[in-house]
């Protein structure tokens, strides 16, 4: 009779429990204010990583939904960043690999920084690309502090491009604040991995190609005064080789500038223009 | 740190007052590393190798026994250590753990970090494996209570342990086990359980998981639960030289991730969503044991149990369960080259291990494992044979082949790589010089045309009972097929010189290492890890 009220009890409780009802979740949209504040997604990836097109997807997904909010920047850096067999181009270069090791993708590939915002394990990336568009909207929802502006002039016969980049506070800021400038090209169809296998005519969009800054900024000023404007001009040369690549109907260029203390390197505010 | 004051004070207390002497007991284990920057065989770009130089981790177990209480502490210490993240650096110090246990008549009570598991794990296990990082500790309370001698039932609930930390969801369970047996002479015995586990997740990793799904379409959409339920029924049966065990688990509707499921996108499709569904796994084993004649059979069926924590994490974080491998876990260097880790998402694995002894001196066995998804998908397979020839007291050879099939693409997720294909013959001859000296060898080859290609592992260790083993190791890739960091195919020697001194229960080891890249198994869970250039001195005792 004891081992019958046992399995009794036991079976009992097991039905109960199942047998619980939870209130369904809602999966709701987020509300994004109405402001000029821009984002930055610098995205870790390689040509060799098999989970890194579901991270290209994933900043994808989010480019078309937040258009001329939002930019990006494919960093092919050195881990799983080597040419697969299949392809023809090489995308790794100094400054990605600098900003690989300055960001350490300790959890793997893909790996995204949201305007380098500390995650809650004091790591700028996150490791889930389902995760990086509620990032993204965390991040626009937070008010604009500067009003970014950029002038891009590029010579087709010397192919030299020259930009000037101008901040304008929108409020007083404290503190040290870089510019970095990344040179971006899109439209290059090569191999990538992807899981079990290569896709050789992958599309391969904002891959970082060269830095007009040092991969870590250089410095832009200390302490901003509402409406004084701060400005900065770069030149840059394009090379001529590899064939295929460098072609400036496909190259952007990208100016962000961001806190640079030990306790912050967020992104303030980001500005793509296209080089021609 | 107060609580752990508490313990102590309520311990001294506690053995003033029954005036009965307690016993201590404790355990100390230590890895340091010098890490050695070697470019050449990939021990480059990681914190220890850049800046670091030194790593190493702690840990040590106090017990006390006295008056039907059982405390225990342990100190944690992990200073610029590898386990974590193999690629990246962790420190930390503080009590890994602790736990009190009190014995009554009927029952026992215990409450701090808990280790216990429902049958093999299938729903519930909290275990630690020290080298790949997991201390999966539930920090919470458990009770268990006989009913009489044959029956008990354990409550448990509680989080699991991250680190220093817990994981944020909760865990209860439920475990029922008995014991019967009939007949005297030939006795009939079962010993059967049932189990019940549930997993709530909490409100932040159910943010998570709603994000994600806002980024999915219609299609691959669901309604998310908090709630997890898992049952498993098992038991051993076991009549003369038989023994078989079964267990069967099942799990309702959970949230997981799949690595491999097809995500549609806006445009196009990704690969890897979140999901939820129920899962299953069936495991049995058969065991027979009789005369000169040792036998095992084991079967798997492994579908969508994925069983964590939060759903968000990933690899070997936060697993609930544990999932049984069915392969050998062999120990020789190059036999243990290639080794499976179970898969949780869709699995079917055979095994059998025949061992039969001829005579006092002559035995053999033979191991078979096959191991394919449900979609009939080869992952593993491995033949593995062993001779064993014991001539008086004065020497031992050990030989035999492995013959696998390592499919590299699932289980270290490489694309368009072959599945390896090894055989690997070994030797293992010890020579007794005296009864106090002794010499060692292995010699083993891994003939391979896919991965790195073919490999010769040679060692000698020559021991001086009871205190010395000096060991000399060398593994050389002897046809290589990858290419190295500097873009060359190039032989590789990977040496290992070391010597061991054993004092009582205290054991001391110093070795020079060069370690190829490669899976690391421990228990049956495994994981990918780079390689290591560098010296390792280990420390192991027990009081």
């Amino acid at each position: 009779m004891n081992r019958l009220k046992i399995i009794f009890s036991c079976i009992s409780v097991c039905i109960l429990l199942y047998a619980c009802k939870e209130i369904p979740v809602e999966i709701g949209e987020v509300i994004i204010p109405d402001s000029g504040k821009t984002v930055l997604i610098e995205d870790l990836t390689g040509a060799s990583c098999p989970n890194c097109p579901k991270g290209i997807s994933a900043v994808n997904n989010i480019l078309d939904k937040y258009k001329n909010k939002v930019y990006a920047v494919g960093i092919h850096g050195f881990f799983l960043s080597n040419p697969t067999p299949k392809s023809k181009f090489d995308f790794r270069n100094p400054h990605a690999r600098d900003l690989e090791n300055w960001f350490r993708p300790t959890g793997g590939k893909p790996a995204a920084s949201i305007n380098r915002v500390r995650r809650p394990d004091n790591s700028l990336l996150s490791y889930l690309p389902d995760l990086w568009l509620s990032l993204t909207e965390a991040e626009l929802q937070k008010a604009q502090q500067i009003e970014l502006a950029m002038e891009v002039s590029y010579n087709t016969e010397s192919r030299q491009a020259d930009i000037k980049v101008t901040a304008i506070p929108l409020t007083d800021l404290n503190g040290d604040f870089n510019i970095s400038i990344f040179l971006t090209e899109s439209n290059i169809i090569d191999a990538q991995s992807n899981g079990t296998e290569i896709i050789e005519n992958f599309r391969h969009d904002h891959v970082l190609r060269t830095m007009l800054t040092k991969f870590d900024g250089d410095s832009f000023t200390s302490s901003m005064k509402r409406g004084v404007s701060v400005s900065r001009n770069y030149s840059f040369t394009l090379p001529v080789q590899p064939a295929g690549l460098w072609i400036p109907d496909n190259m952007h260029v990208v100016a962000m500038i961001a806190h640079n203390s030990s306790e912050s390197r967020e992104v303030i505010q980001v500005i793509e223009k296209h080089l021609k | 740190m107060r609580f752990i004051s508490i313990i102590l004070a309520v311990s001294f207390h506690l053995t003033v007052n029954a005036q009965e002497k307690g016993v201590f007991s404790g355990g100390f284990e230590t890895n340091a590393n010098v890490f050695l920057r070697d470019s050449t065989i990939n021990a480059i770009n990681t914190p220890q190798y850049d800046r670091q130089f030194f790593g190493g981790e702690a840990w040590l177990n106090l017990n006390y026994a006295v008056d039907g209480f059982t405390f225990g502490l342990r100190f944690d210490m992990f200073n610029n250590s590898n386990l974590r993240i193999p690629t990246d650096s962790y420190s930390g110090v503080g009590i890994g753990r602790w736990y009190v246990k009190k014995r009554f008549e009927k029952f026992e009570i215990n409450a701090g970090y808990l280790y216990d598991q429902i049958g093999t794990g299938l729903i519930f296990r909290s275990f630690e494996q020290r080298p790949l990082f997991i201390d999966n500790a539930l920090y919470g309370a458990s009770v268990k209570y006989d009913f009489g001698k044959e029956w008990n039932l354990l409550g448990f609930v509680g989080k699991q342990k991250n680190a220093f930390e817990t994981y944020s969801g909760n865990i209860k369970g439920l475990r029922l086990e008995t014991f019967k047996t009939w007949g005297e002479e030939n006795p009939l015995s079962i010993a059967p359980g049932l189990g019940f586990v549930n997993r709530t997740i909490s409100d932040q990793s159910m943010a998570d998981v709603v994000n994600a799904l806002r980024t999915y379409l219609d299609e691959d959409r669901f309604t998310p639960n908090h709630n997890t339920y898992a049952v498993s029924l098992y038991n051993t049966l076991a009549w003369k030289d038989i023994s078989w065990y079964t267990e069967v688990a099942l799990k309702s509707d959970d949230i997981f991730y799949n690595p491999m499921a097809i995500k549609t996108e806006f445009v196009g499709s990704s690969i890897g969503k979140l999901v939820q569904k129920p899962g299953s796994v069936i495991y049995t084993s058969l065991s027979l044991a009789t005369g000169n004649l040792g036998m095992t059979l084991e079967a798997k069926r492994t579908e969508n149990f994925s069983f964590r924590i939060d759903p968000n994490l990933r690899l070997i974080r936060g697993l609930i369960n544990y999932l049984t491998p069915l392969n050998r876990q062999n120990t020789f260097r190059l036999t243990a080259r290639y080794s499976p880790a179970p898969q949780d998402i869709s699995e079917m694995a055979y095994s059998a291990d025949i061992k039969y002894k001829f005579n006092k001196s002559t035995s053999a066995l033979v191991n078979v494992s096959n191991i394919t998804d449900l979609n009939g998908k080869l992952l593993y397979r491995e033949l593995f044979t062993e001779f064993q020839y014991k001539y008086l007291r004065k020497w031992q050879l050990t030989t035999g082949v492995q013959i696998l099939n390592y499919n590299q693409e699932v289980y270290e997720q490489k694309p368009e790589v072959p599945i390896v294909k090894g055989i690997t013959p070994y030797v293992d001859f010890l020579y007794k010089f005296t009864d106090s000296k002794a010499l060692r060898t292995e010699f083993q080859y891994l003939h391979s045309k896919q991965d790195f290609g073919s490999w010769i592992f040679a060692l000698t260790e020559y021991s001086i009972a009871p205190s010395w083993i000096f060991e000399l190791s060398g593994m050389y890739n002897i046809e290589p097929k990858k290419v190295n960091p500097k873009g060359l195919i190039e032989k590789t020697l990977y040496p290992t010189l070391g010597a061991v001194y054993i004092q009582d229960s205290h054991r001391f080891s110093l070795r020079y290492v060069k370690q190829v890249e490669g899976v690391v198994c421990s228990g049956g869970i495994c994981r990918l890890e780079p390689a290591f250039s560098g010296v390792r001195f280990s420390m192991t005792s027990t009081f």
